[in-house]
Parts: C-alpha cells; structure tokens; sequence
C-alpha cells in the first residue's frame, strides 16, 4: 500500500516537478537521516524545531550502534534503521521526502547523487566534499537537481543567519564602497578522537575518527574552516582566482590523529587585485578566533553583524537560530513550489577551501582552473578503495605522494 | 692619543663643520669632524666584524660606497669567531697579523685597533652586544640585519641607536631596500597619498631553502652551531627573522607606525637539517589604523614568492617596482643603482657632510616586527607590541658562552606548548 502511494506520489510530483509526494500543505514531510552522529542527530532536531509537519521517517549509519541509537531516539522503527556503508541506500528507498545527509563528508557526493536521483530534497552538511572529483560530482547532482526542481540547501549556515544575512546585504549595497580585502580565521584547540578498539578493522577505526583522515574529512580547513571560506566567496561574489599558502603538522602529531594537519596559512586571490588572507588551527592551549573581518575603500565590517564605515551599523534584530532557520527556509521554498538550490555555491565554496588545503599539501600556488581539472579523486569505491586503506603520511611539498593534485 | 682624537671630534663637530666645509678643500675638508682619523688622511679605516660570505660582501660594497662619493676607505682591521676566517680576509686585504683578530671577543680587536667605521656580520645573536661597545667606543657602524633574535636584544640596539644619535656617530643597518630608488620614489608617492590609505598588505619571502653545514670533526657544540649559525634560533632568530624582516621593514617603512599585534601560524614541516627552526610562517599583523598585513614566508619547495604587495583606498603598488592609482597606469620607480653600495655610499656621505644617518631604531623595530611573527607562531598566542617592547623577558644569548662548551640541540617549538616569556 505504502509502495504503491510512494511510487504515485513520485509520478505525481514528477509530473508537477515540485514539492512533497506527501507534503502538500499541511501533510506530513517523511524525513531520512544518513550519518548519525552529533551533527546528524542535530539536524534532526532542528528539522523538527523547524517544521510542524515533519515526521522523522528512517535512519541510517555505518555502524549499527549508531543507527540504532538514532533509532531509538527518534522512535523510528526496526525495519526502517539501517546499517553499513549502504545504509544510504536503504534510508532512500524507504519512502522519504526529504533526506538528511549528515556522514564523514568523503561519502557526501556520493549520497547527494544518489538522493537526487531517488528524487528526494536534500539538507546536506558541509563540507560537500573533500576531493576535485567529489565537487565535479556535487556540480552535476546540483545542475540535476534544479532540472528535477529538487531543493538543496547545505549546512553552511551562515546564509542563513539573519545578522550575517543582513550585513551583506549592506556590503553589497556599498556600506565600505569597494571591497579590497577580507581575513578569515577558524583557530580553536584540538577535537575529539576515539581510542582504537580490539577488533576494528581499519576501515571501522578511520570511519569513527574521520575527521583525521583527508579522505574522510578534507582536513580542517575544508571540514571546518570552510564556514568563513564560503563568507568570504559570499561577501566577494566570486571564487578565487587562486590559493598559496603554508601548513603542518606541529602538535598534534600522534597516530590516533591520522595524517591530517593542525594548521594552515593561506592567501586567496580573488579578482580585481581582492586577497583574502586565511588562518586556521586544531592546537590546544593557544589564542583562538573564529571570524571574519572585510574592508573597503569607505570602511571595514564584520560580516557577522557590524559596519564602521562611511555607514556604520549593527544588526540589531532578533536573535535567531541558524541551524533551524535553514530547514524552515528550503522546507518553505518548496512548499512555495521554487525550491532552494544551494548546489552549486557550497560545491564552490568547498573547492576553495580544498584549493586551500591543495596548495599548503603540495607547495605549488593552485589555480581554480587547475583545481577543477585535477584527477585527485578521493571518492569511496573510485579513488578510494575501503577495503585497503593504508594509514597515509602527512602530505609534504616536493614529496610525490598521494596527493600529488 | 686615539682617544683624545675621537673626544674632539665628538665634541668639535659644529665649530670644526664651519671651518672646513666652507673652506671646501678636497677630501680631509669635505669628511669634516666625523671620521677621527681623517685629519691629514683622506681614508676611511674600516673594520670587519664577521669574515664570512656576507661580511666579505659588505666590504666591498663599502669600497665602492665610498668610491661613489668621492671617498676611500681602507680595511684595517677583520675579526671573525673562526681563525681561519678572519685570516683569509686579512690575506685577501694584507691586513697584519696584529689587526686579524679571532674568538668570541674578536669584535672588541676590531673595534679597539684603529677604526673609523665598523662593518658587522656576525650571525645576528651577536649583533646587540658588538653595536653596544662599538658606540660606546665611538665608532660609525654598518651592520647587517636583522640586529637582534629577541626582545632583549632589540633593546639593546634602542638604546645604544640612541647614545649614537648623542654622539652623532654614523649607523646604518642591511635593510638595503631602504636605499633604493625605486622603493623610495614609489613610497613617498604611496606617503603622498597616490593610492589612498593603506588598507592591507602582503609581504613575502617564500624560498627553496637555506644551507646547512656539517659538523667539522673537533668541534664544540657551541663551535658546531655558531658554524651552522642558520638553523639555531639563539643565533639566527630563525627565517622571518633573519630574512623576511627586509619585506617587514618595507612594511614598516609603508605604513610608518608599529604594529599593534602579531596573530599566526608556522611549522617545521619539511626541515631534516640540524637545529630547530621552522621552515613556513603565515602570519598576520594588524597595525594602528586598521590595516592588516599578511606575511608569509618558507623554505619549502614548490612555488616561491618574494617581494610586498599594498592595497590602498585608491589604488595598488608593488613597491620595489610601481605605484598603480586606481584606473590609471603602472607608474615605474627609477633605480638608483645597488642598494648594497648606496647604503655604504649614504652613511659615509652623511658623516661627511655632518648629518649622520641613524638607522638603528627604525631596523630595531623591524626586528621586533619579525620577532613577534615568530614568537606568535611558536606559542601560538597573539603577541602584541606593548608585551615584546615592555614586557618580555626573553634573553637568548647563554651566559656564560664557553666556545668550547657543550650546547645540547635545542627542541624544536610546540604551538599551544611552548610559553611565550
């Protein structure tokens, strides 16, 4: 009976190329949550904060204990928990509208493909993407999207956050006159890792420690650093031009911390002679800031909410909450029948902050043309064979490594 | 007899200016009160304090420095830690055994035989104490950047810039930059406003690597790291310090105030080599009116990256080559020929002429502007101006200093770890 409506109700929505199969109005959203850890089983929660009419439908993880401790929580089913590598594949059958993809980025091109082929609007966390290949597969997935009018908006909320929202706006209004240069910075303390445990397999110890492993996480300045990264193409409406930058590996050097870096200094270049100057760091004990700063001929500003210039101004409106103002903005969109499409811009968000990490990787300046062109291919079950996975080295400039871009 | 000379000349200086540049006659009247020995002699004795390839350079850019105004100079004295170095620059200028000068206290050999003028080109550790007695004993001085490692250091030199300044004596400092054409046309259009205020900058000295030198069978530790002076911080101050301050001192010279803070990152990612420096610094500092400067300098192989690039409200400029005012054209600066010889040719001349040039301040804050780079990078805190000029205590220099001591390998510098004193 389920299937039969299922299948109708995507002919239908087909046909209309937009909304819910069983959303219209005030019908329920199913809702299919793939990754569930912390950030996963966030985003539930703010769907739910978001949307009255959301019912979280079926969950999916690597491993079963997650899956089912999503499970048990969001009072899902047996028969719609899944486990394992595929469990993507599951949760998309399972008669979802709207799915959540809240993995290790390494697997997001992969899971966004396969949603949007299933034809199922997508909440996807950021980064989309850790390699050239993956955002080359985002881009293609986002273009799909818009044909099969599919909403996708990513988990860079910022654009989403009514001071950063408002500021912007401003910017682009000409609050500083021309802009001229920006810095960003993402440098806090060192993050969790879980200890190896008899009996895991590689592929289990680097899959629960993901973000240490670039296949899996991109690194810090994608995984994380990519927040300020995307401000930066936002304020600038541009991409940049290219990356050259420095990095390492200088106090978090255990093996339990895989062979990502603890920090990395970056110049972007964007158009029109624009530099944006980037720091980021994981290093406990050291001063820390997460934010960004803009300046122009006629003043400067914090995109987050204040311009001292020939304006000066301060976001004084509401607080808001992000993280829920994103669902409720795609899930309005499409219920207003011209859904969000995020695709394109975190895709190329992420291949800066990829540019990023290529450039301090391998010691050569990277074009975005370059980057686009590169064969690097981390993506599981193409560049990336779960089954062998060697514990990489650092990546050192002049070395012909792996990461050879 | 010496002594008695330099007090005259110090303290006759205006009486004796009037006397014998008015006259105008030929090179003793034109050299005026400032060099001591120059009464009856038109040459300029100048010392050598460091023998190695910098120091050999730095004489013979004197000579021609001093060629180019109508002076001449004649090295009378070379001392270097190593014997065998200062003896093959006293064959190479037939100085006497007597003027060739070697140990830890060679300096106090050059400075004390006779000179007018003192080149230095010591690992810059050394740098702060052998200005320090040079001034005190009243002599002119070219030294080589940077002038200090640390804080302490850079103190030092503050302070006897200053007792020079009271001595009228003679100080210029490597930063050859500062006596090129080209920097000086296109920085005095930026000061004259061509292309606005400054709003940022970028500096940059992103290179292949530096030399390393084995170990000579026989030494000491302290023997071994003051011959492979590069890699020991103690020494050296480590990249940013020793070379990138020549983009930071243009940085400084574009923006003329100090830097409120220093924020950053650096690692030592590829170095094998000896010692414990770092080989990349991405560091961004923030000065008074706003501006940032990004600063980023390497050993890395890959791509490199040299020179300074400025963002103002109204235009661009590469220093070094053109000013651009926003919409308009690349606007060239003219070179003025080596600014390795000008800045020779400059010092002697303004000792001439009764109007010494001192430099000592200005490179003493580039100085500290590098040292805080890498002290940000180190501890990984933000490190401002207030704390490295009034508030630091670090002193890198071991006392006491036996040439034949043993000095363990330093360990290399934890971010979050290592303390910032």
């Amino acid at each position: 009976m389920k299937r039969e409506t299922k299948i109708a109700g995507a002919a239908v929505m087909a046909a209309l190329g937009s909304n819910f199969a069983h959303a219209q109005g005030t019908e329920r959203l199913k809702v299919g949550l793939i990754g569930c850890g912390g950030r996963g089983n966030g985003a539930v929660n703010d769907v739910l904060a978001a949307d009255k009419g959301v019912e979280i439908w079926a969950v999916g993880d690597a491993f079963e204990d997650k899956a089912k401790a999503s499970a048990d929580k969001f009072k899902v089913p047996a028969s719609r928990c899944f486990a394992g590598l595929d469990a993507y594949k599951g949760v998309l059958e399972s008669g979802v509208d709207y799915v959540i993809l809240a993995t290790p980025p390494g697997f997001r091109p992969v899971h966004l493909k396969a949603a949007v082929e299933a034809g199922k609007h997508v909440f996807m966390e950021k980064p989309v993407a850790v390699c050239p290949t993956g955002v080359r597969m985002v881009l293609a997935a986002a273009e799909q999207a818009q044909k099969k009018n599919l909403g996708i908006v990513a988990g860079t909320q910022r654009r989403h956050q009514a001071s950063y929202v408002e500021t912007i706006k401003r910017l682009h209004e000409g609050a500083i006159g021309e802009i001229l240069t920006m810095s960003v910075y993402w440098c806090q303390g060192g993050m969790w890792h879980v200890p190896r445990k008899e009996g895991w397999s590689d592929l289990d110890w680097q899959l629960r420690n993901w973000q240490y492993f670039t296949w899996l996480g991109g690194d810090h300045i994608v995984e994380q650093h990519i927040h300020n990264i995307d401000v930066a193409c936002w304020v600038l409406q541009a991409t940049p031009i290219s990356a050259y930058g420095s990095g390492g590996r200088q106090a978090r050097t255990g093996p339990e911390f895989g062979h990502i870096f603890d920090h990395f200094g970056v110049e972007f270049e964007f158009p029109n002679d624009v530099r944006v100057k980037s720091l980021c760091r994981q290093i406990d004990g050291c001063d820390n800031v997460i934010g960004e700063y803009v300046a122009g001929t006629e003043g400067r500003a914090n995109p987050g909410g204040s311009i001292d210039g020939k304006v000066k101004w301060r976001y004084e409106g509401p607080p808001t909450n992000p993280y829920v103002q994103e669902h409720a903005d795609l899930i309005k969109s499409i219920r207003d029948g011209k859904p969000l499409n995020e695709g394109r811009q975190v895709a190329e968000s992420t291949m800066a902050a990829i540019m990023g990490r290529m450039t301090c990787y391998t010691g050569k300046r990277i074009s975005w043309d370059a980057a686009m062109k590169s064969k690097l291919d981390l993506v599981p079950g193409s560049g990336i064979d779960v089954n062998k996975l060697p514990v990489w080295e650092e990546a050192k400039p002049g070395k012909e490594t792996f990461w050879k871009a | 007899m010496q002594r008695q000379k330099e007090k005259r000349a110090a303290s006759n200086l205006t009486r004796r200016d009037v006397l014998r540049t008015t006259a105008g006659v030929g090179l003793m009247a034109a050299l005026g009160t400032n060099f001591a020995h120059a009464q009856g002699s038109d040459v300029i004795k100048v010392g050598l304090i460091g023998c190695g390839g910098r120091g050999g350079g730095a004489l013979g850019d004197c000579i021609k420095g001093a060629e180019k105004v109508g002076a001449k100079v004649e090295v009378w004295a070379v001392g270097d830690f190593f014997a065998e170095k200062a003896q093959n620059r006293a064959k190479q200028y037939k100085i006497p055994p007597e003027r060739c000068f070697s140990g830890l206290d060679s300096y106090k050999g050059v400075i004390d035989s006779g000179v007018d003028l003192v080149c230095m080109a010591t690992p810059p550790g050394f740098r702060p104490y052998h200005f320090a007695y040079a001034i005190e004993k009243g002599k002119h001085v070219f030294f080589e950047k940077p002038v200090a490692v640390d804080p302490h250091g850079v103190r030092m030199v503050i302070e006897a810039g200053e007792l020079a300044k009271q001595k009228k004596l003679g100080v210029v400092a490597g930063t050859q930059r500062r006596h090129q054409g080209e920097f000086i046309e296109n920085i005095q259009r930026i000061h004259d406003g061509m292309i606005g205020d400054i709003v940022h900058m970028s500096v940059y000295w992103c290179g292949g690597g530096i030399w390393s030198r084995p170990r000579q069978p026989g030494m000491s530790d302290v023997e071994y790291q003051i011959h492979n002076w590069y890699h020991y911080v103690w020494l050296c101050g480590d990249q940013i310090v020793e070379q990138h301050v020549h983009n930071l001192d243009v940085a400084q010279w574009v923006m003329r105030a100090n830097p409120i803070s220093a924020y950053g990152v650096g690692s030592r990612h590829v170095r094998t080599t000896a010692g414990h420096i770092y080989d990349n610094f991405t560091i961004e500092y923030e000065y008074p009116n706003g501006a940032r400067v990004l600063s980023m300098c390497r050993h890395w192989p890959g791509d490199g990256a040299g020179g300074e690039f400025v963002v103002g409200t109204k235009g661009t400029a590469r220093p070094g080559e053109w000013v651009m005012p926003r919409g308009g054209q690349r606007i060239a600066g003219k070179s003025t020929g080596s600014g390795y010889v000008n800045e020779h040719a400059d010092l002697i001349k303004s000792i001439r002429d009764g109007k010494p040039l001192n430099e000592a301040r200005q490179v003493a804050e580039s100085t500290m502007v590098a040292i805080m780079g890498r002290l940000a990078a180190y501890t990984g805190k933000r490190v401002t101006w207030d704390f490295v000029m009034n508030k630091s205590k670090l002193k890198l220099m071991p006392e006491p200093l036996d040439p034949k001591g043993s000095l363990p390998e330093p360990p290399v510098a934890i971010p979050g770890k290592e303390p910032l004193i």
